[in-house]
């Protein structure tokens, strides 16, 4: 089960399980950002490459533009994903 | 406990029922939380580069997962499908910035990272391919 929505500040937050089955509605809502924004990993549980590639598509049109990411709230399994896959040198996240 | 073993759809949409399966094992094995997130992760990488690598592939893919002591052992079977061998996929270059990066290829080597062995099998006159993952469990 995954979920996302947009807060009205404009944070993007990560409900439950983002995996290759449940990317459709991810992709919706971030090829929507055309701004810097935060998003909120505190209810996210797991990750997939899926994931990954879609929050790394998203960032690097942003930066592209002068802007980016922020990622807040990763639980200790999926911060140490975004460490081997080399995020840190890509994400602003937030310890 | 002994081996789990179950054939899956080649479909995306599977995911869920591999998830669950996965879920009752962790549950009946006793594993821990880091390594039953290591344990979807690469089931679901190594899985989902079988359903769009291999796509003139048989109706099922087989999935088997043990633990044995502190070992944990799980095996990915898919049949009818041309040699493509997941440990010789070149490594992303992790250390880059973002406009020396692109899109892909950290499925595998999120597999190759987070486990402790991977071994590719294929059979020619079964046109089988085999991948073997070793994980050592927490103590």
């Amino acid at each position: 089960m995954f979920e996302i929505n947009r807060s009205t500040n404009g944070s993007i937050h990560l409900h439950g399980r983002l995996d290759a089955a449940q990317i459709t509605n991810a992709k919706e809502v971030f090829s929507q950002v055309d701004d810097s924004c935060v998003v909120d990993f505190a209810e996210l549980s797991y990750i997939s490459s899926a994931g990954l590639g879609l929050l790394f598509a998203t960032q690097k049109r942003l930066v592209d533009k002068g802007g980016g990411l922020t990622l807040t709230n990763l639980n200790p399994h999926i911060r140490e994903v975004f460490r081997i896959a080399g995020f840190d040198n890509i994400f602003d996240i937030d310890e | 406990m002994a081996v789990m073993r179950r054939g899956f759809r080649r479909e995306i949409d599977a995911l869920d029922e591999i998830f669950r399966f996965l879920g009752d094992f962790v549950d009946e094995a006793a594993i821990d939380d880091s390594s039953a997130f290591t344990i979807n992760l690469v089931v679901e990488e190594l899985f989902t580069n079988m359903v769009r690598h291999n796509t003139g592939g048989g109706e099922v893919i087989d999935l088997s997962i043990e633990r044995v002591g502190d070992d944990l052992h799980l095996g990915l079977i898919d049949s009818d499908v041309d040699p493509f061998d997941p440990t010789k996929v070149p490594k992303p270059p992790v250390a880059a910035g973002i406009s020396e990066r692109r899109p892909g290829g950290l499925g595998l080597h999120l597999v190759q990272t987070m486990v402790d062995d991977v071994k590719y099998e294929y059979e020619r006159e079964t046109r089988q391919m085999r991948v073997s993952v070793t994980k050592l469990l927490e103590p």
